[in-house]
This record gives C-alpha cells, sequence and structure tokens, in this order.
C-alpha cells in the first residue's frame, strides 16, 4: 500500500529512481557493445554506441592469448566445487549450533564470528605461504577448499536453523529412533532448502568473481579462472582491448542471468540475514 | 523431496566430473612422450625465440623434449620468485629481463655458472661485457647468460627535420643542442620533440657512472641520487618541459602509439627493437620516414635484455641438459642469428657481429643500415651494478619528476626527498 | 538407509562430528594464517632465497612500515577513498530506497533488480571496463561531461579540457571512488529497503492524520528507524573501504597510479610482498593496518550504535 502522496512526488519518484537505474545499467550495455567492436574502434571518437561485427574476431585473437575456454572451464569448476563444500560444511555447522549445547560452543562461535569482521588482505600473504608449502600453488583445491568455512555461511545458516526448524521436531525424530546423522539428511535439510539456496548463490557468484585469492596463488596461464585471465591480458604493452571486453563480457554473462533467474530469492535471503 | 535432494547431488558431481574431464582432455594432446623433458619458462617473445631455436635442439638431442611455459612478463617474473621461494614448480630453465636478473642475483637461488660443470667464464669473451657483468653479483658469482640485449638508440623523424632544417648531429652533439634542436622542430611542424621528459631522464642519468657504482645505489647501498647527473636530468627534462617539447604521453599508452602514427613525436630514445614494433604495429605507416642514430652526447645506454639461468633446486640430471640448452640459446651463432632476425633481439654473442646481417639496409628506416650503428652502440654500453631496491628507486625518481615537472617542485628539494625516502630502504 | 549402530552418533557426539569438518578448515585456514603472519611479521626473508633464508628481526618491520613515507601515504589514500566513496553510498541509497518503496510497486523487483546488478559482476571486468570508459581522448565519460558542458546552467561548472583520469593524481581517486559507488549503491538500496518494510504504516497514517507532511514523516519517523540499518550498512560500508583493493588494482594497472595516488594499503601490502619481495614488511603492515580497522569500526560502533541495543 503505496504512502498517501500529494501531487508531484510519484514522477520525481519515477525519475530519479529511473535515470538511477539506467546509470547502473549502462556500463553493462556498453560492456557487450564493445565486446563487439575492433581495439580501434572502441578508441575512437565517436565511441561505438551500437553492436558492431567484429565479436567472432575478438573471440578469436582472445582463444589466441590465452586458453580462454580452459579459464573458463575452472572458473565453473572451482564455483561448484566451492559451493558445494560450503553448503555441506556450513549447513552441518550451523545446524550443530543451532539445536545443541556443548563445550566452547559460544567462545568458538564468537571466534568464527571476530574472523568475519577481519579483512580479506590479513590473509593474503600467510595463505600464499601456506599453499606454497603444502603445494597446492597453482592448483584449483587452494581456491576452494579454504573458502568452505565461510563464517558468513554458518552464520546464515544458525540463523536459519534457529528460526525455522523447531527443536521438538528434532527431539521426535530422535524419539523415533532415527539417527543423528539421518535427522540431519531426512529432517534438517530439507527444511534449509532456501537458505541453502541463497548460501549457494552467494557463494557461486563469490567464487565467480574471486580475483583476489587466484592471483595469489595461480601462477599459470592454463590454472587462470576468468578474472585473472582477463587481467592478464592488460599487459602494459599492445592490450587487445577487444578481446579484453569480449572476454569480460563472457566473463559477465552467467553470473547476469543467473541472477535474473534468481534475483528475488538472493535479495529476500540476504536481506533475511541482514535484519537481525 | 530427498529424491530431489540427492539427485541434485547427482547433477552436481556429473558437472563437476565432466568439466575436470574437460580440461584434462584438452591438457592431453601430447601423444608419447620421449625419455626426458627440460621445463623453460619465458615471456614473450622470448617464448617465440626458443620455440624457433627447438628444431636445432631436437637435432642436438632427439630424446630431451622441450616444453616451454609461457606467461605475460610480470606474471612470469612473479611465478619465478614464488618457485624460487619453495623450489615447487621450478623450471630447469628460467628466462629473466635484466631488471629482474640483480634481484635474483642477490637471492641466491641461481646456480653459479662460472662453478663447475659450466664454467661459464671460459666463454666470456664471447660474451658483450656489459651483459656477462650484469649478470655477475657482487660476490663474483655468474648467475645467467646472456642472450639478447637492447643497445640504446635514438629514432627520429627525418622528414619532420628535414621541415625544420635540423640535422641529425645538431641532435646529438649534445644535450642542450638536442633541445634547441627540439624548440625549431616545434615551431617548425608543431611535432613534440619527444614522448615524455621523463624518457631523457633516464638516458641522463645513467651517464658518467662511476665504475662499481649501480644506478640508484653504490656498492655499499649509499643513495646516490642527489648526485649531478641526476640534477642535470631533472633540469633538462624540467627545460623540455617548460618548453613544451614533450607530449606528456607515457610508453605504450595508447596515445603515445597515435603519436607515431600521426606525427606529433618526432624522437624516441629507446632500445633498437623499438624499431621493430613501430614496423609491426605500432606506426607500420610511417615506415621509410624514421631513422636511426647514437644518443646524443656519446651517451650509450641498455634497454631491456635477456637472460637464461638455472634455478639452484633443479634436479642435477636436469642441471647438464639445462646447461646444454643455454650454451645453445647464448653461443650458438645460428640461434642468436636467428632471433635477431625473427624478432629484433639484439645478440649478446660477439662472433655474430660480423655477419653480412648487420651490413643489410633496414627497411622501416628507409633502408639505413641501422644495426651497424647498433652494433657500434653495444660495445660501449657500460655495466652498472644492480640493487636489490632498484625497481622501487625507479618509481620514486619517477614520482618526483612529475612533481617537478607538474607541480614546479624544486629540484634540490624533489631529490632530498627521493634521497630520504631511498634511504629508509637502502639496506633491506 | 540405516546406518549400523556401531556407526551412529549419539547426540552428545553430534554437534562434533557435525561440525568437525568445517572447524578443520577454520582453523587451517582461517586461523593458523593469521598467527603465521603475526609470526612472519617479525622475520626477514627474502623469498627467492628458499625458505631456511627466514631470520627473526623483532620490530624491525614495524619500525621500518611506521616510518615509511608510502605506508603513511597508502593509508591517506585508503581513508580518502573509504569516506569519498563510502559517504555518497548511503546519501543516496537511503533516499532511493525511500523513493522505491514509497512509489514502486509492481516494477519494484525489476528496479531492485537493476540497482543489484553491479553488486554481483566481477570486478576485474567492470574495472577493465570502466578503464576504457576513463580513457583520457576517448573514453565515454569525457565525451559525456564535454557533451554537458554545452547545457547552459550544468556547463559552467564541467571541466573545459578532457580529464586525464588515470594518470593525473588528482584525478585517479575520484575515478575509483565513482566505480565504488556504482558498484555498492544497490547493495545498500536493498538493505535500506528491507529495514523500510519493517516500519509499520500505521505509523505514517497517523503521522498524515495529524498533519505531518512527507518530508517531515521521512526526517522524524523514517530516519530513526533506520539507524539500526544505517549502523549496519556504515560499518560494512567502513569495513569494506579500507579493504579496497581490486578497483584501483586494475585501474592502475597493479601499480598504484602516479605518485601513488591509487594505492591504497591492501594494494601496498600486495606490492610490499609481490614486486619488492619482502614479505616480513608486507606482514608487518597488514597488522597495522588490521589495528587501523578495528579502531575505525570501534568508532563507528560508537557513533552509531542505536542507543539501547545489543549487537
Amino acid at each position: 500500500m503505496a504512502i498517501q502522496s500529494n501531487r508531484l512526488a510519484p514522477w520525481a519518484a519515477y525519475c530519479v529512481v529511473g535515470i538511477g537505474a539506467l546509470i547502473m545499467l549502462a556500463p553493462f550495455y556498453f560492456m557487450f557493445v564493445f565486446a563487439t567492436h575492433s581495439r580501434t574502434e572502441i578508441f575512437s571518437l565517436p565511441p561505438p554506441m551500437f553492436f558492431g561485427y567484429d565479436f567472432l574476431a575478438n573471440l578469436n585473437i582472445l582463444t589466441e592469448r590465452l586458453p580462454f575456454w580452459r579459464n573458463l572451464g575452472w572458473s565453473l569448476y572451482v564455483a561448484i566445487a566451492s559451493t558445494a563444500l560450503t553448503l555441506v560444511f556450513c549447513s552441518m555447522g550451523g545446524y550443530a549450533f543451532a539445536m545443541f549445547e556443548f563445550r566452547y560452543k559460544n567462545a568458538l562461535f564468537g571466534l568464527v564470528m571476530a574472523t568475519m569482521l577481519l579483512p580479506s588482505f590479513m590473509n593474503m600473504i600467510p595463505t600464499f605461504m601456506i599453499m606454497d608449502v603444502l603445494g597446492w600453488i597453482d592448483q584449483p583445491r587452494a581456491l576452494y577448499i579454504p573458502g568452505a568455512a565461510s563464517a558468513f555461511g554458518i552464520f546464515l545458516m544458525r540463523q536459519f536453523v534457529s528460526s525455522s526448524i523447531p527443536k521438538d521436531l528434532i527431539e521426535a525424530a530422535r524419539m523415533d529412533g532415527c539417527g543423528e546423522f539421518g535427522i540431519y539428511l531426512r529432517i534438517v535439510l530439507p527444511l534449509l532448502k532456501p537458505a541453502l539456496g541463497t548460501l549457494g548463490l552467494i557463494t557461486f557468484i563469490a567464487s565467480w568473481n574471486n580475483f583476489i585469492g587466484p592471483l595469489i596463488v595461480m601462477r599459470s596461464p592454463e590454472m587462470y579462472t576468468l578474472p585473472l585471465a582477463l587481467r592478464s591480458l592488460q599487459s602494459p604493452v599492445n592490450t587487445e582491448w577487444g578481446a579484453l571486453m569480449t572476454g569480460s563480457a563472457i566473463a559477465t554473462l552467467p553470473l547476469v542471468v543467473l541472477f535474473i533467474l534468481s534475483s528475488r530469492q538472493l535479495i529476500s535471503g540476504l536481506t533475511t540475514g541482514a535484519v537481525k | 523431496m530427498r529424491c530431489w535432494l540427492f539427485h541434485s547431488w547427482q547433477i552436481l558431481v556429473v558437472l563437476s566430473l565432466t568439466g575436470i574431464a574437460l580440461n584434462k582432455a584438452q591438457a592431453q594432446q601430447i601423444p608419447t612422450q620421449p625419455h626426458q623433458t627440460l621445463t623453460v619458462a619465458a615471456y614473450p617473445a622470448v617464448d617465440e625465440i626458443v620455440k624457433s631455436a627447438l628444431p636445432l635442439w631436437n637435432h642436438l638431442h632427439p630424446d630431451v623434449e622441450v616444453k616451454v611455459v609461457s606467461r605475460q612478463f610480470t606474471d612470469h617474473h612473479t611465478a619465478m620468485t614464488t618457485a624460487l621461494s619453495t623450489s615447487f614448480y621450478l623450471p630447469d630453465v628460467m628466462a629473466l629481463e635484466v631488471g629482474y636478473v640483480g634481484r635474483f642475483a642477490q637471492g641466491g637461488g641461481l646456480e653459479d655458472l662460472s662453478l663447475e660443470p659450466y664454467g661459464i667464464k671460459s666463454f666470456q669473451s664471447h660474451y658483450v661485457t656489459y651483459a656477462f657483468q650484469q649478470a655477475t653479483n657482487h660476490k663474483g658469482a655468474v648467475v645467467a647468460a646472456p642472450s639478447d640485449i637492447g643497445p640504446g638508440t635514438l629514432l627520429y623523424r627525418t622528414d619532420l627535420l628535414v621541415k625544420s632544417g635540423v640535422s641529425e648531429a645538431d641532435l646529438t652533439q649534445s644535450w642542450d643542442s638536442y633541445v634547441a634542436a627540439g624548440v625549431k622542430i616545434k615551431a617548425a611542424t608543431g611535432a613534440y620533440l619527444m614522448a615524455h621528459a621523463r624518457d631523457m631522464k633516464d638516458i641522463v642519468i645513467r651517464t658518467g657512472i662511476k665504475p662499481g657504482d649501480g644506478l640508484y645505489f653504490d656498492s655499499q647501498s649509499n643513495v646516490l641520487v642527489t648526485s649531478p647527473r641526476f640534477v642535470r636530468a631533472f633540469e633538462l627534462a624540467r627545460r623540455v618541459r617548460q618548453q613544451k617539447l614533450d607530449a606528456k604521453v607515457l610508453a605504450w599508452s595508447n596515445e603515445w602509439s597515435e603519436g607515431f602514427k600521426r606525427g606529433t613525436i618526432a624522437t624516441q630514445m629507446s632500445g633498437a627493437w623499438l624499431s621493430g614494433h613501430m614496423n609491426n604495429w605500432l606506426a607500420p605507416s610511417t615506415r621509410g620516414l624514421w631513422r636511426a642514430s647514437q644518443l646524443p652526447e656519446h651517451s650509450f645506454a641498455a634497454f631491456g635484455g635477456t637472460f637464461f639461468a638455472i634455478p639452484k633446486g633443479v634436479p642435477a640430471a636436469h642441471k647438464q641438459l639445462a646447461w646444454q640448452f643455454i650454451q645453445l640459446m647464448t653461443l650458438n651463432r645460428e640461434v642468436q642469428l636467428g632471433a635477431f632476425k625473427a624478432q629484433d633481439a639484439f645478440p649478446a654473442l660477439i662472433e655474430t657481429y660480423d655477419d653480412p646481417f648487420f651490413e643489410q639496409p633496414i627497411e622501416f628506416l628507409g633502408e639505413q643500415k641501422a644495426r651497424v650503428v647498433w652494433r657500434e652502440a653495444a660495445t660501449h654500453i657500460t655495466a652498472i651494478a644492480v640493487h636489490k631496491q632498484d625497481s622501487f628507486a625507479d618509481e620514486v625518481i619517477n614520482t618526483e619528476l612529475d612533481k617537478v615537472l607538474d607541480r614546479g617542485k624544486d629540484i634540490t628539494i624533489a631529490l632530498a626527498d627521493a634521497q630520504r625516502l631511498l634511504k629508509q630502504r637502502a639496506y633491506r | 538407509m540405516k546406518i549400523p549402530s556401531s556407526l551412529r552418533m549419539s547426540p552428545e557426539m553430534a554437534p562434533y562430528v557435525l561440525l568437525s569438518p568445517f572447524v578443520l578448515l577454520f582453523l587451517v585456514f582461517g586461523v593458523f594464517p593469521l598467527l603465521f603472519s603475526l609470526y612472519l611479521a617479525f622475520q626477514s626473508w627474502e623469498p627467492t632465497s628458499g625458505l631456511e633464508a627466514m631470520k627473526f628481526v623483532g620490530l624491525d618491520n614495524f619500525a621500518f612500515a611506521l616510518q615509511d613515507d608510502w605506508f603513511w601515504k597508502s593509508l591517506k589514500n585508503t581513508g580518502w577513498l573509504a569516506i569519498v566513496s563510502g559517504v555518497p553510498q548511503h546519501l543516496v541509497a537511503i533516499p532511493l530506497a525511500y523513493f522505491i518503496h514509497s512509489s514502486f510497486q509492481v516494477l519494484r523487483n525489476v528496479v531492485v533488480g537493476a540497482y543489484f546488478m553491479p553488486y554481483i559482476t566481477s570486478t576485474v571486468a567492470i574495472a577493465i571496463l570502466f578503464s576504457s570508459l576513463f580513457s583520457t581522448d576517448y573514453g565515454l565519460i569525457n565525451v559525456g561531461l564535454q557533451m554537458m558542458s554545452y547545457v547552459p546552467v550544468l556547463g559552467w561548472l564541467m571541466p573545459q579540457n578532457p580529464v586525464d583520469w588515470l594518470n593525473d593524481p588528482e584525478h585517479i581517486k575520484p575515478a575509483i571512488s565513482m566505480i565504488v559507488f556504482w558498484r555498492y549503491v544497490g547493495f545498500n538500496v536493498v538493505l535500506y529497503l528491507a529495514a523500510l518494510q519493517t516500519i509499520p504504516k500505521d505509523i505514517y497514517e497517523a503521522a498524515t492524520m495529524d498533519g505531518a507532511g512527507r518530508l517531515q514523516q521521512f526526517w522524524f519517523i523514517t530516519l530513526p528507524n533506520l539507524k539500526p540499518m544505517i549502523f549496519f550498512g556504515v560499518t560494512l560500508s567502513v569495513i569494506g573501504g579500507l579493504q579496497l583493493f581490486e578497483e584501483p588494482f586494475i585501474l592502475t594497472g597493479g601499480r598504484g597510479g602516479s605518485d601513488q595516488a591509487g594505492m591504497t594499503t591492501a594494494i601496498y601490502l600486495y606490492r610490499m610482498a609481490f614486486d619488492f619481495n619482502d614479505f616480513g614488511a608486507a606482514s608487518a603492515m597488514s597488522w597495522l593496518l588490521f589495528i587501523v580497522v578495528a579502531l575505525l569500526t570501534w568508532v563507528t560502533n560508537c557513533l552509531f550504535r542505536p542507543r539501547g541495543t545489543s549487537v
């Protein structure tokens, strides 16, 4: 139900919000337009406003300079593995924190939450050194394994479990003779579906876009994920802008599609977590 | 409900396995492998040079396959640093650019090629003197073998010079005459003398270095940036900027290449290899309009240079092969000349200098026999000692120069500030 | 799917078993790196000499960092960027959320989706795109500014010459701030929208009946109720702003820009370790920066925390 409005307000609101939305979306438009132009066309006056014909040529240059499809494959692989692991570990952990009492529970949870406040750069160098010593440099597992212990993920899961799953349900199942793991699998997980969906989306998107992680641990072009591959195209000498734009567009497209399909779920999931 | 969950896990697993399979399939293009593999890590265009030497290598060592791993320039050197730090994923041979040789040389992670079984000192006379010295650290260890060098040259637009009534001699007699010529060129044609005043600063600071000293630090890590050569360099650069003789564009930017294409930049001081780049993609339409000469005021400097090194952590059997490979790349006349002809990689091997290729006219430079000029330059370049903090010092000096040029900062204060900053780090 | 009774967990064991994978990963990759980084901060290490080359140097790295001009410069840059990109995000997001909340029903999801989209895309792709948009002679932003300079009133404010966004130390920071603003404004809109939806409508109705105008309602009803969310949002912006790495990194080609104007402390950290090969100093700096972040978060807490609520 809209708040009672006076004469001018709705049109002003529409205008402001509309212009804002256009500003938000304009760069995407240009990314896709530039992807279809060659380097000299992008850097000319006036800049191109509509689609051009060089998409295939750019794609050619892109695949010449980089093992691009491999990089795309790695991005997909790491994102899926990351999502799967995070969902499993965080749902188990969140359920444990929410439904059980055990020693050091509060201290442990406090510690985990504290690390959420830690800036990401704290881990940059020691992570590199640990991966170096473990021999995980240049391997995808260095990307998806550490991320599975996501503080945000376990927080989200705990919130959801404690707010949506009644303790009596668990008790009843226990009295019916269901084993602990069975309870987790058959009762808790199905009820967690919305939260799993949200966390899955967030993790997938974060992993797909992750740049600093691969920057630190990946060293060979065949093992790069997409953001790193794009940046390696950005050489100080002779940057192939057309190919770079095409690569950026391809890197962005899956997420845009995913987002359009799932925006409601994603946004509502995030906000329930935020509005404590 | 359970069914859905189970099936979704199945789908995820299948997708991941497919992903892995696709990746592995794409990787396994190599049919059967010979007995041994030698890994060589390089960057563009050194990777091309290595690859073009492979037929000869395979002829000599048919049972040893060479695998070339190529990364973008900065990424390559970062990867090499990482590899050396824990000896994981070390290549058998690594290509290094001169800017990084110094850093790695101090570290101690590279084999000393002057020791047995390499004995590179017996080949010392085959290499251009300064390049050999660049690979020698202060303890006397030779950590790398020079492959190509970048003798500094002045490339200029002869048509613009003619139009302004300036001769090559005017341009190169002294720095002052160079600047004066620039004024005339600007007045007559509107073209800038140089792309950025920084280019001139880079050359002038390399003149008059005492033997044993580095560019920014001496052998005791004292900071040298307040010495007269820096002051002169800054003053000349400021004069150039004040008289609006530089286009204020940085090397390799879009505006820089446009400047060449449109003839708004009249001269460029750089390595000899720049003419190759200009011919290939920077400004091919200006073919025939450029000439090469020595740098003004009998200055000689080096721009770039590639070396090959063997990491210490490599297994012994591979070290011998690696040394054979390096000898092929750096001491084989055919390979060196091949690289010169294909990639403009000026040879570090002195024997090649009598080859008739040097006397051949270069079309891009209006049929000038420029290689003779560059060969002459190569013999006059003096080695400059390297210091771990050189790249940091580069940035600091460039920043201070920008402040002098753009904000009118006083030169003495700027150099004193730089001195202070560098002193803080000289011993790290 | 019956698990044999010997393998079944008892309710007492269950939490430990369920938590163990998470805790294991957390300790190895979450806690241990921190401790190691603290250890490293007291060592001097030149990476190309191998792991054995680490040497204990006490507080040397910290002393170096504290008197390093570039470290302080990077802190200033980081602070400037955090404020200039953070504050407008909230100043703009609150009214925007209010407008969307009050005027958009049918199209709400589409509009919110449009605002949120920048947040989910890869920073690298966006920064690359913006590098081309910010190009001095050919970039769309300068073209746009030039066109706007013909508009009668606004034109007077517009710069006369093309602005060198990427190379001029004065302009690289605003360029970075613009990108960060663009990226996060939608995220904050979503947060505030969610908070707005929790304010009961009857309060507004009662106020209207009492004769309160729109603006008064906004000021006296909406804003106070938004306080918890403002607190949350600003805390996130502060923490996020102080960690800025990716946008300036891509925009300045990984080096921090001329006069290091675009070099945030996170970038300087990275450069210290991977460009200048001084891991000890880099670790020391990361701890110093962490202290700054912790301090500022505490300050934000004091300033914005709604009275009478506990976090």
